[in-house]
């Protein structure tokens, strides 16, 4: 028999536990010329803002030892062209759609989350009060546990939408910052965002990235994930889905034994396309071979003396 | 667009540091049109990990093809490694090419040292159609003006520029196009080069009002569109090199 991959995320019901972290995926439909997009756990779009971003000036990404430094700046449409334009088509998937939403301050994260309320085929909300790249808002919130909850608070109030923080890694105490989102109502958390970083062009004396600094991905940050996982997995209740790093098969086991119910991969996808589908055939395998029914069996399996 | 694994059939040191490299890949060598490119992973080596992109230099067949690359960085130098039968994964063909207008009789072609490498797929298009084809061809020294026999042979006229001075114009290629213009009367120009130069060619063509192919370069990320990375400012707001480019109209890109 085939091992179960399927799981209840905070409420949404996915096929397996693999789904594309928010940002390099855009909303999918590229990635449609590579692989069946209704194969996925779930689908994750691209960070939505209320109004549309024109998003920061190039060079927007640089290339480091394992990984990546980018300064996207949250380019996009917007959510009413999100809604009109992009939703109708992520909706002939037969996939459930969790949509990443950013803001620059509360009443915009919670006027984003009101607007996709009314709006049929959305199974869920991602938070994003991590990214590094919005020079007020973004990290502001994600960087002390006061603001982190009263975020979640408002947004809270707004959405019965299964609502999962993302979280940033650029804190002292990720755990602290997990507890309180926890409290203030999130029904999942997913960690961990990039990690800030900034590189010289030694030619030029100048950065690489317009916007100096940026947000590192990538194999380089997958220790760093791998351990924040296993100590929220710890401290809360809430469903983890873990990100950082993920380019295979053995890189998602690392998440789910150190205590994540998911995984979603990012970087990986700008080198290899079909990476997501190849970890949910890989997984399958995995589970097969070690003689494992269900993926929860190995969920925070991780063995500390 | 397709991935796959691609053979090397031939590599080919064809000066100091730069190589062309022929694949055996119908998917792709059926397809490509002349300005497209190809997403390369060179290599398994986890250091680096993303793919690097290179323009398709020439279509010999409905199964091969080739990229002309320098050896200038990490992915580029295990390119110049590699070995007949070898295979590479390789995403392509990517990106929107040149446009040749129905009816076009006469073009510049404006290459700037490895700005050669997709203009000469372009080239062997625009013979075909038997149009009248003058090339402004510059380089940092007389090595590095690659192809400039075949070149000289196929072109009506060709201008040359050298930085050193050791054949042709001592300077930039860009301070030949007024006289070049003037002499062949293009109805078009197409140019690959450094950014600076294809600033100076989008200046030049706009005061003759002849309309502009440029080939634009980005670092780039997934290379189908979705992550943003390789923006360029053009009136329109930030375009994707790899997918609304990399050839643009000069006119749209705001230099």
């Amino acid at each position: 028999m085939k091992p179960d991959l399927s799981i209840d995320l905070a409420g949404i019901k996915m096929k397996n536990p693999v789904m594309n972290a928010s940002g390099p995926f855009g909303c999918g439909w590229e990635y449609a010329q590579f692989i069946d997009l209704s194969k996925l756990g779930a689908i994750v779009v691209k960070s939505i803002t209320l109004k549309e971003q024109r998003g920061n000036p190039p060079p927007r990404m640089c290339e480091t030892a394992s990984g990546i430094l980018n300064s996207i700046g949250l380019q996009n449409k917007g959510v009413d062209r999100f809604v009109q334009e992009d939703l109708p088509y992520l909706r002939n998937y037969n996939v459930p759609i969790i949509v990443n939403v950013a803001g620059g301050t509360i009443d915009e994260y919670v006027a984003v989350c009101d607007r996709l309320n009314h709006v049929h085929g959305i199974s869920g909300i991602e938070l994003n009060i991590s990214c590094p790249n919005v020079k007020k808002g973004g990290a502001i919130f994600g960087s002390s546990s006061r603001s982190a909850s009263k975020v979640v608070t408002e947004v809270r109030r707004v959405t019965n939408l299964p609502l999962i923080v993302k979280l940033t890694p650029n804190v002292t105490d990720i755990v602290k910052i997990a507890r309180s989102v926890e409290i203030a109502g999130a029904d999942g958390v997913s960690l961990i965002n990039t990690l800030l970083g900034m590189c010289i062009d030694v030619e030029t004396f100048r950065p690489e990235l317009a916007s100096i600094i940026g947000g590192l991905s990538g194999p380089a940050i997958k220790p760093i994930a791998i351990r924040m996982v296993w100590q929220v997995a710890q401290a809360i209740d809430i469903p983890i889905i873990g990100m950082g790093g993920i380019a295979s098969v053995k890189d998602a086991i690392e998440f789910f034994l150190a205590g994540a119910t998911a995984i979603a991969i990012g970087t990986a996808n700008l080198i290899n396309p079909q990476i997501t589908i190849e970890i949910i055939r890989g997984l399958e395998k995995f589970l097969e071979e070690k003689g494992f029914e269900a993926i929860w069996e190995i969920v925070g399996k991780v063995k500390i003396d | 667009m397709f991935q796959v694994k691609a053979h090397v059939l031939l590599k080919e040191q064809i000066a100091p540091g730069i190589y062309t490299l022929r694949f055996f890949c119908r998917e792709i060598a059926s397809r490509a049109k002349p300005g497209q490119f190809i997403h390369v992973k060179c290599g398994e080596n986890r250091n680096f990990i993303l793919r690097r992109p290179f323009s398709i230099h020439r279509i010999l067949g409905p199964d091969t093809f080739e990229i002309l690359f320098k050896v200038v960085g990490k992915g580029t130098s295990c390119l110049a490694q590699l070995h007949p039968h070898e295979i590479l994964d390789i995403i392509g063909p990517m990106g929107n090419g040149f446009t040749i207008d129905d009816g076009l009789k006469s073009t510049i072609l404006v290459a700037g040292g490895m700005g050669i490498a997709p203009l000469v797929s372009l080239i062997e298009e625009i013979d075909l159609q038997r149009i009248r084809l003058y090339i402004l061809q510059g380089a940092a020294t007389r090595e590095r003006l690659l192809y400039f026999m075949y070149l000289k042979r196929i072109a009506r006229k060709i201008f040359l520029a050298t930085e050193d001075g050791s054949i042709g114009h001592k300077g930039l290629v860009t301070d030949l196009l007024h006289v070049a213009i003037k002499e062949c009367k293009p109805d078009c120009i197409y140019a690959c080069g450094p950014e600076e130069m294809l600033k100076e060619v989008a200046e030049i063509s706009s005061e003759f009002e002849i309309p502009a192919q440029v080939s634009m370069e980005r670092r780039m990320g997934c290379g189908i569109g979705a992550c943003l990375s390789c923006v360029c400012e053009t009136r329109d707001g930030y375009k994707r090199v790899c997918v609304d480019g990399p050839v643009f109209d000069a006119t749209e890109i705001v230099w």
